[in-house]
């Protein structure tokens, strides 16, 4: 009888095991159609008749590997704690993770009225079964502890269904409880895990998750968000002296040695400025210095209390259960995910209904390892950091690594997307329907050096090469070659700081007879310069695979990501570079003509400029002109910050040289203004010209490509902006004509509003953020903003970011113009046009070197 | 001689500590990375260095480093490069690469080098010797990444002879390891083979018109007997101790060479530990060629006795 029962129960235990794996594996006939689209190298060559939908899929027959070169290898994939983009290549160039909703070109199986095929895209479930359902008013009814605003109806809770084959590449089913487990661990207060303020912070912020994540942190509330004015007012309302906290950070620029922005106003601790020498006055300061020097009332700086002066607040109680967090298992197979603001259409399905921390739980635990410290425990982790510790759920998985040498992919097999019938596109070229992700493998190596590359890539050993300098002459018409543009603008900033120049010119080792430095603060100096360079002429010189950028915001940012729209295209942008530029637009046909013909080259009006700012500048003694000769006697010396020295940096100083030496020809600063290279300062070349240490850098940053409205923050928030520290985005006024109506407010205020946080003006609520306001009011902000922020010529566009690179002739993409979002479609869409072996024998044939 | 190697051991272990002392204090002056305030992360950075003592005197700092080492030899975790993994982890994996490239390297250069230079030495002041000597030093006087390049150009691309970079993985002593380090481990025999080359000439011209040399060819011995068996031994005496010199000189020059050539070793770690302000890969980077170079200098100093027996290593006399 025990026998019979062991023999049934190791019975039922193998179909529950075959019952898991099949289920595991198989495609889901339910929610979608078979198109038996297998690119096992096994299967036939010839074009198949799919099952239902009568969908005929092409197969792909032979290995397809995808040998690729890194400079940097990742060395720590784990979506909690990753750092750096090399770390993200596991994710964004392998894919090893699916997301719940893909976005996907537009092609005969997805159409997009009014856009032809791979010219536009949509948004597909992915891990999801289905669209998300809008579940606000339930969750608002069940869920106080969410706080969804009383009156709110939707946006702010979504139910996602899950398909029901999810699993990760060991077989692991993924559930609703995975997705839950994996927040929790992200958000997790005892790790401090990195990307935990992906999911709190932000326009896409998980409801309390900033609550748990931050349980019983203390954090600075200036005396406006505590709603006072002054300390005077702060004083009446029962408060005391004692309370009283100085952002340091913002304030200063510096912060404590354990790493707060914030300091008592009494404490007496001396915290070093690395911005001053050391030994100079004010090398080291403490909260108490800077409050009796500068704040407290009566104090030069004292009307910026209400910015910098406020009090320690603990608003993230110590315990805040994670069962709070707006993420729950809301059925069998659903999650409803609760954010802090309404969201819904593009951003919604693409950015916030994220779950790139998805992780597996049992393994994850099994990594960590805790340190005991002094000051408490630390937690690292070795998730996702080799072959054994590695866990994917998308189509690729990691088949073998090795630190800072290479790391192979290879077919997930257990990635639902093989066999859902779902993952197949309409080739426009020949109308046939293929699979997606053609690549059988993927092999990435490192190749430091760009000769290397080279070589082997005419040797046809690596899919692409990132064309240098010296390359463009040779290959920049190649048929192989392909532009790629960036978000990037780069913007020469000029030191602006005029209390650090003084300090700087009054120190006993300057040379004031010979060198100026406060020439480059005038108004009209400054105009000068950003109209002595050609940009595109600029670009072609320093570095060929950029273009000119005129604006603040680049050429490829996307206003609305419904219809796939530019920003720069729009008649606001346009006319806002054409009054920047002084364009007359009554002269050109169109607004797109004027555009077209602005070079940023103005060499009269920069004599012009060039000669007022030396008269200003002789008035306000900033230089002489000893012998009356019409020039300078000092030199206006621009120390340029330099992260590292290089080819690029030479050209570029030596560039700007020349062009500034010809357009002051005839005025007084004819040979008196030199840019020089700083020593080179590593990743302390932005703070170097934020504090005012040295005076000129190229420098710019990109923002999300769908939300060029989100780049407003960084011109308006001190902690970034370059010019935080002599520009006061507050103190900036901006009027823009709203529904007829025209509405005053300061810099920091629109930008304020123009992202989604309500703005009270006169006693009335503004809310300008995506789904508040129509598309062209914000069009109309962000245009004059960006009209105001050039106007102050602290950032002379530059240059738009870009490169070149050729592409293999064993691969081709589908479509050949460069999407925003989709790129060229990545190794989603690449195909090939041969097998491994089959490149190899042409290579051969080619005797051994390839012709680009 | 063992008594004497025990002493020597025993000095070695104090310059050891002395030089790791004084090493770790400098490296601790360095300002350290600037951590962005109210970030999360600078919480457990913070975290970590007060754990190691960042806080603390530097002597209190280098006690508590030496301590983890000693009770659980733990050189700390990377706080930049491989942020939160085990120091030594990572160190213990690139190691065999390092050192079977700079081995297979000396190996190969110890008998080109040598016979080069005999060859040298007795066609002295004739136009062979003018041409090896000009060779040479042209070699020594170029550095060795530019060897890299060209052989990578040369062989690796034009000729197809080689792969480009070091192959993948941890079979290290499989056929196609060992030919896809036949690149690395030419660029970095160049300079040493000149280096042997010339050694062996200045040492081998000298000893060859030694009495004993004239007396040997007295005896009856043809001059390449008198050569190998005289005149070579007592070169032997600068030339080995050369050997294990070259052999830390490679180990140094192998950082560049690593990078061309993808070589996954502990020179690009070093050199990345540097340039990414990763201290604790660099204390243990340091302590590693430290001791090498002080375990050189020792196997030289036994060896004399080994080559001529007339060293007596320890002798009061």
């Amino acid at each position: 009888m025990r026998k019979f029962n062991k023999a049934v129960a190791l019975l039922l235990a193998s179909l529950f095991a075959v019952s898991a794996v099949a289920g595991c594996g198989k495609n889901n006939v339910s929610t979608s159609a078979s198109a038996s689209n297998s690119t096992s190298a096994s299967a036939s060559a010839s074009a198949s008749a799919s099952t239902e939908n009568k969908v005929e899929v092409e197969k792909f027959e032979g290995d397809f590997i995808f040998y690729d070169s890194v400079s940097t290898l990742a060395t720590n994939w784990n979506p909690h704690t990753y750092q750096t983009s090399d770390d993200a290549y596991p994710r964004d160039e392998a894919h090893i993770t699916s997301d719940l909703y893909s976005v996907i070109f537009n092609d005969a199986l997805h159409p997009v009225e009014g856009k032809d095929p791979f010219t536009g895209y949509v948004i597909v479930p992915e891990m999801a079964a289905a669209d998300p359902v809008d579940v606000t008013a339930q969750v608002k009814k069940d869920h106080p502890e969410f706080n969804i605003p009383e009156s709110a109806t939707t946006g702010y809770a979504w139910a996602v269904t899950l398909r029901d084959d999810l699993c990760f590449d060991d077989g692991t089913k993924i559930t609703p409880d995975t997705f839950v487990e994996s927040l929790k661990r992200l958000l997790d207060p005892k790790l401090l895990n990195y990307r935990a303020v992906d999911a709190y912070d932000g326009t896409y912020a998980i409801a309390n998750a900033k609550n748990y994540a931050l349980a019983g942190n203390g954090a600075f509330k200036s005396l406006t968000d505590l709603g006072f004015a002054t300390v005077e007012d702060f004083i009446a309302a029962g408060h005391t002296e004692a309370e009283l906290v100085i952002d340091i950070n913002g304030f200063w620029g510096i912060s404590t040695e354990t790493g707060k922005g914030y300091v008592s106003a009494a404490d007496e601790t001396l915290i070093r400025d690395p911005a001053v020498q050391e030994g100079q006055d004010e090398d080291y300061v403490s909260g108490k210095y800077l409050w009796e020097t500068y704040l407290q009332t009566g104090a030069p700086y004292a009307s910026y209390q209400s910015q910098y002066v406020g009090m320690e607040v603990f608003e993230y109680e110590a315990g805040f259960p994670f069962e709070k967090v707006g993420l729950f298992k809301s059925g069998d197979n659903e999650i409803t995910y609760v954010f802090n603001s309404s969201l819904d259409g593009f951003y919604l399905k693409a950015y916030a209904l994220s779950c790139n921390w998805l992780v597996e739980p049992t393994l994850y635990d099994s990594c960590l390892k805790e340190t005991e410290t002094a000051s408490g425990s630390v937690w690292s982790s070795t998730y996702n950091t080799s072959v054994e510790t590695s866990r994917s759920y998308g189509p690729y998985k990691v088949s073998d690594y090795q630190l800072d040498k290479s790391i192979h992919f290879v077919k997930n097999d257990k990635w639902f997307g093989w066999t859902d019938g779902n993952h197949i596109y309409v080739d426009p070229e020949d109308g046939k329907t293929y699979p997606m992700f053609q690549t059988t493998e993927i092999d990435c190596q490192v190749v430091a050096e760009a000769t290397t590359r080279k070589q082997m890539f005419l040797s046809g050993q690596l899919m692409n090469y990132g064309l240098q300098a010296e390359d463009f002459d040779q290959y920049r018409n190649s048929e192989y070659a392909h532009s790629t543009p960036a978000e990037t603008v780069y913007f020469a900033i000029f030191n602006g700081y005029e209390s650090v120049i003084n300090d700087r010119e009054a120190a006993a080792d300057f040379d004031g007879a010979n060198v100026d430095l406060q020439s480059m603060t005038l108004n009209s100096f400054r105009r000068a310069v950003a109209v002595t360079f050609d940009k595109d002429l600029f670009c072609a010189t320093v570095s060929p695979a950029r273009v000119g950028a005129f604006g603040l915001i680049g050429n490829t940012y996307i206003y609305d990501p419904e219809t796939c729209a530019y920003y720069r295209d729009t008649p606001q942008a346009m006319q806002a570079l054409c009054d920047f530029y002084s364009v007359d637009t009554s002269k050109y046909a169109s607004l797109k003509d004027a555009v077209a013909s602005i070079t940023g080259y103005d060499p009269e009006t920069a004599k012009t400029l060039y000669q007022q700012a030396y008269t200003e500048a002789l008035e306000k003694g900033y230089i002489t002109d000893a012998d009356n000769d019409g020039k300078s006697d000092q030199t206006v010396t621009i120390t340029y910050s330099i992260s590292s020295d290089s080819d690029f940096m030479t050209k570029t100083i030596n560039y700007m040289n020349e062009k500034i030496g010809e357009a002051t020809v005839g005025t007084g600063y004819e040979g008196k203004i030199q840019i020089v290279k700083s020593a080179p300062c590593g990743n302390d070349w932005s703070n170097n010209i934020r504090n005012g240490i040295y005076d000129m850098v190229l420098g710019g940053w990109s923002g999300s490509a769908m939300d060029p409205f989100g780049l407003t923050e960084l011109y308006t928030d001190p902690a970034r902006a370059y010019d935080g520290k002599w520009f006061d985005a507050t103190a900036v006024e901006m009027t823009v004509n709203v529904n007829g109506k025209d509405l005053t407010m300061t810099l920091k205020e629109w930008s304020d509003a123009l992202n989604g946080t309500m703005v009270t003006k006169d006693g009335v609520d503004y809310n300008f953020g995506y789904g508040s306001a129509d598309v062209e009011t914000r069009l109309n902000i962000l245009a004059k903003f960006e009209g105001v922020v050039l106007g102050t010529y602290d950032y002379i566009p530059m240059m738009n970011n870009g490169s070149m690179s050729l592409l293999s002739q064993q691969v081709y993409y589908v479509v050949e113009e460069y999407n925003p979002v989709l790129s060229r479609g990545g190794k989603q869409y690449l195909k090939y046009n041969y097998d491994d072996k089959e490149w190899k024998d042409y290579v051969a044939q080619q005797g051994g070197t390839l012709n680009y | 001689m063992l008594k004497y190697v025990i002493k020597r051991l025993f000095y070695m272990i104090i310059v050891f500590f002395i030089i790791t002392l004084m090493c770790f204090v400098l490296i601790r002056m360095l300002p350290l990375p600037v951590l962005p305030p109210e970030d999360s992360h600078t919480k457990v950075l913070l975290m970590r260095r007060e754990a190691l003592g960042y806080n603390e005197p530097y002597l209190v700092q280098f006690w508590i480093f030496l301590k983890n080492i000693f009770t659980k030899f733990d050189w700390g975790l990377s706080e930049k490069l491989y942020f939160g993994r085990e120091v030594w982890d990572i160190f213990s994996q690139k190691l065999p690469a390092t050192m079977l490239v700079n081995f297979y390297s000396i190996i190969l250069s110890i008998p080109f080098g040598i016979i080069i230079g005999i060859i040298a030495a007795l066609k002295k002041n004739t136009w062979v010797d003018y041409t090896l000597s000009t060779v040479t030093m042209v070699v020594i006087s170029v550095p060795s990444f530019v060897y890299a390049f060209l052989i990578q150009y040369i062989f690796c691309y034009k000729l197809k002879w080689f792969p480009f970079l070091m192959k993948s993985g941890t079979d290290w002593f499989s056929p196609a390891m060992f030919v896809s380090m036949i690149p690395p481990i030419m660029a970095l025999s160049f300079g040493t083979i000149a280096s042997f080359t010339r050694t062996t000439r200045a040492e081998l011209t000298e000893v060859l018109t030694s009495e004993f040399m004239l007396l040997a060819r007295t005896k009856g011995l043809t001059k390449a007997q008198a050569t190998v068996r005289h005149a070579l031994r007592n070169c032997a005496v600068v030339i080995v101790p050369s050997i294990f010199g070259e052999f830390i000189g490679i180990l140094g020059g192998a950082i560049i060479i690593e990078k061309i050539f993808a070589v996954p070793g502990v020179g690009g770690l070093t050199l990345n530990a540097i340039t990414g302000l990763d201290y604790n890969i660099f204390m243990l980077s340091t302590c590693f060629y430290t001791a090498v170079g002080l375990l050189a200098g020792i196997v030289v100093d036994i060896s004399y006795g080994f080559i001529d027996p007339r060293i007596r290593m320890g002798s009061r006399k």
